[in-house]
């Protein structure tokens, strides 16, 4: 309650600063940003992984910028909601989002109620990439898809555990590929699929990088991103395998669109420091989760290759946005 | 064991044991207003753990979960507003006791029930965690979506009055929990193209509407009888009313231990949760009793038992967390937050690794449990004199509560349309006779058991020869199936005798 109080005193102290510089030109505004505290949108809920290196990011800019960094949590739609009222913010560097790049170059190739392309938002850069894989477990007689491609083809029926429309995407061409007979079973949460993974219910999941924590149980068989793991580099990656279906994700900084450049340089210079510091280093470190800094132009091109590269996976599979 | 005791050295220091009292005052009191609990509390604080040192952040998180479970049977009794939906059940008849003039009695017994639910089955975690958790891992969908079948066969016990109309709510339950994004096809239920409803109705601004903000309007519509009742009894106190007695212990003591076993099974098992465990206690107690339709007039055992199950849920449901890393709860999600923050990684690293770590942590939790007992005395006899204020000063304070409750749960007013919408049920729903709670379970257990069924089907590849496989899973089927022919039985012979000598007793009104 405390912190309502204190934001909603905040917000009203902003209005008023907004409601007097309002008539300065952008320029003026861009050389002393950041001069009152940032909102940083996290589209998920409190606590969970990505929150988490979120908020161990506020605390790095905050420390970088001189002013406090508040996240606010807004779930919803992994992050389509969150996204969506970052559009309508003010361009003045002052909203920002915090969220897997997916959002934009992935969810609006699935969903026809998102039409997000990575020109409506500007980058100031990312900091950590997501270790998608197909993850299995240890003592399973599998190391690669190809091994995998066989052992399905004398085990019809086998299940595997799907949690989003992308990893059932992936499954289906390779089952296609292949003509194996595959039930997907779904799955609920992070949670709910250590659950079918370490309790042998499944052969096989796609995992978003949480079940590199269980070095002694689990193992990766494929990455699906287009990068070897760093928590796993003799692992091949799918493109490797002979799949094209890599496709990466990142945490990104995102800003509406038309916020002037000096602010990003002043934001993506901040979060280059992610990388040296210290805590930060430690609450991804116990997350296996790397540090991948882009900085706001590379992040920019990031976002064009990414989308245009799942997009023309996405349609070789056939995939129309629903 | 070592570590156990070098563990309560390192807790028993002021520090600490001040962020424990912390964590449990602030969820006793949340947990106690209404429309505010563990949500709100662990808002408030996950930016506080940041600052802390390790345990004593833990400490905190676990002192609120603690907290909050507890202090939510305070407005359930006083006010008929569970604070949280897992106390809906002691609301059945904690408020009847309260508007009896024994809410001091019920207040006791509830706080009680909590602390001994609570400390039993930290004893459990911590005697327990790596092989119960070894055993949860062979609860697979299959089984768990047969358990919660047979979990369904609790809404006979709780219907009240009329089973058709229990039936009902259970059903208008399943319906509201249908909406959202389907998990097999992903296509949006029922969201009318709000992204909004995407993930489905969220479960505290629902239930904060359909039990708390209903309830303060049918109660506005009441004022003055309540106000008139409440002059009446506070003057005439017979001490035997303001305490526990003798016989109420011996009755409610295996009632307790049977809630806290309830509650440590239900906290083990992936995504059953606080609310199922405390409405399967109450339903296992009444079904267990010789009474059966006295409950929801103020039977002690009823608060006892939902209490109990509320609170021995919370320290179960950190054994998968321990264990293997996976988060059992809410507050358990946080904690693997807190944790990671402190640069531990919860699951079996973290007991070869850190052990030391671990054995701190459960002192905190032990700790926690005597200063909920301390921190509830000395706050309930605070909270008890809310009874003697005028409902029309209550219920703008309370309305106020829910608002913030709701909208602390995603930060958007969305939350507080969601709240609404549920109040306005839940003022019909009172209003003709429908059980809110049976509404609640099939909420909570519908979607589980669609989930669990989809699982399985692909699990079983849709071969039902495949089930020879699960004999646990067949076990609760057949439970399922006896037990629904006993009610159906009991029902008819009820029905007979109720028709007999309608004439001679007036039915309870539940």
């Amino acid at each position: 309650m405390k912190q309502t109080n204190r934001r909603g005193f905040l917000s009203a102290a902003a209005a008023l600063m907004m409601g007097l510089t309002g008539l300065t030109p952008a320029i003026a505004q861009a050389d002393s940003y950041p001069t009152r505290p940032i909102t940083m949108l996290v589209g998920y809920k409190a606590g969970g992984q990505t929150d988490l290196v979120g908020r161990a990011t506020a605390k790095v800019l905050s420390d970088q910028l001189g002013v406090p960094v508040n996240v606010v949590n807004k779930p919803g739609g992994g992050g389509v909601l969150a996204a969506h009222e970052l559009k309508k913010a003010k361009a003045d560097g002052y909203t920002l989002l915090f969220h897997a790049n997916s959002v934009i170059n992935t969810e609006p190739l699935m969903l026809k109620r998102v039409d997000f392309v990575p020109d409506d938002f500007e980058y100031a850069g990312m900091i950590t990439a997501y270790q998608t894989a197909l993850a299995t477990q240890k003592d399973a007689p599998y190391n690669t898809v190809a091994e995998f491609v066989a052992w399905a083809k004398d085990n019809p029926g086998f299940s595997y555990g799907a949690l989003s429309p992308t990893s059932r995407m992936i499954m289906e061409e390779i089952a296609k590929a292949n003509n194996l007979d595959v039930n997907i079973v779904p799955l609920k949460g992070g949670g709910d699929m250590l659950n079918a993974l370490l309790g042998n219910q499944v052969a096989l999941v796609l995992s978003g990088g949480i079940h590199y924590k269980y070095p002694d149980q689990l193992k990766s068989i494929a990455a699906l991103t287009t990068f070897r793991h760093p928590s796993a580099p003799e692992v091949e990656t799918i493109n490797e395998a002979g799949y094209q279906l890599g496709m990466d994700s990142r945490t990104t900084l995102i800003l509406p669109m038309g916020t002037p450049r000096e602010m990003l340089e002043k934001l993506s210079t901040a979060l280059k420091a992610a990388e040296t510091d210290e805590t930060f280093a430690k609450v991804v470190a116990a997350a296996n989760i790397p540090i991948m800094y882009m900085d706001l132009d590379q992040a920019k091109a990031e976002m064009q290759r990414s989308y245009e590269n799942n997009k023309a996976i996405m349609e070789r599979a056939g995939i129309e946005p629903k | 064991m070592e570590y156990l005791l070098t563990g309560f050295q390192h807790v028993l220091t002021p520090v600490t044991l001040l962020w424990v009292t912390v964590g449990v005052t602030l969820g006793y009191i949340l947990g106690a207003l209404p429309g505010l609990g563990k949500a709100t509390g662990v808002a408030v604080c996950i930016p506080l753990t940041f600052y802390l040192p390790p345990v004593a952040a833990i400490a905190m998180l676990i002192g609120i979960a603690k907290g909050s479970a507890a202090g939510s049977a305070v407005s359930a009794i006083l006010l008929n507003t569970p604070g949280e939906p897992s106390s809906a059940p002691t609301a059945l008849d904690g408020y009847p006791l309260a508007r009896q003039g024994k809410a001091q009695k019920a207040l006791k017994m509830g706080l009680f029930a909590s602390v001994i639910g609570d400390f039993l089955s930290t004893l459990i975690l911590i005697a327990l965690a790596a092989p119960l958790a070894q055993y949860a891992l062979l609860i697979g969908p299959v089984e768990l979506c047969a358990i919660l079948l047979f979990s369904l066969t609790f809404i006979g016990g709780l219907a009240g009055r009329s089973m058709l109309k229990g039936l009902i709510a259970a059903a208008f339950g399943v319906f509201f929990a249908t909406i959202g994004i389907e998990t097999e096809t992903f296509i949006p239920r029922l969201t009318f193209g709000l992204l909004e409803l995407d993930e489905g109705i969220s479960l505290v601004p629902m239930a904060i509407g359909m039990l708390a903000v209903a309830e303060m309007v049918v109660q506005g519509g009441n004022a003055r009888q309540l106000d008139q009742e409440a002059q009446a009894f506070a003057d005439s106190s017979n001490p035997d009313d303001r305490r526990v007695t003798w016989g109420e212990w011996r009755r409610c003591l295996p009632v307790i231990g049977r809630g806290t076993l309830i509650g440590a099974v239900v906290g083990i098992l992936p995504g059953l949760g606080a609310s199922v465990g405390s409405f399967l206690s109450y339903g296992a107690t009444q079904r267990a009793s010789k009474t059966p339709e006295k409950f929801g007039s103020g039977m002690i055992e009823g608060v006892a038992a939902a209490e109990s199950a509320d609170n021995a849920v919370v320290p179960s449901s950190f054994v998968p967390l321990f264990a293997l890393g996976i988060p059992g709860s809410v507050i358990a999600a946080i904690l693997i937050a807190a944790l990671v923050l402190h640069g531990l990684t919860p699951g079996p690293l973290m007991f070869r690794e850190q052990p030391q770590m671990v054995a701190d942590i459960y002192a905190a939790m032990l700790c926690a449990s005597v200063i909920l007992l301390i921190v509830g005395y000395a706050g309930q006899r605070l909270f008890a004199q809310v009874i003697r204020v005028p409902i029309r000063l209550i219920i703008p304070g309370v309305l106020f509560l829910c608002c913030i409750g709701a909208y602390m749960e995603t930060n958007s007013i969305f939350s507080i349309y969601v709240m609404l919408a549920f109040a306005l049920l839940g003022f019909f729903s009172r209003k003709l006779g429908f059980s809110f709670v049976t509404f609640l379970i099939g909420f909570v257990i519908g979607p589980n058991l669609e989930l669990t069924f989809r699982q399985s089907l692909q699990l079983l590849n849709h071969d039902p020869m495949r089930l020879a496989g699960h004999p646990i899973a067949i076990l609760f089927g057949v439970l399922t199936i006896v037990t629904v022919a006993l009610i159906a039985r009991s029902n008819a012979r009820l029905a007979a005798r109720q028709a007999a000598d309608s004439d001679a007793v007036p039915t309870q009104q539940s």
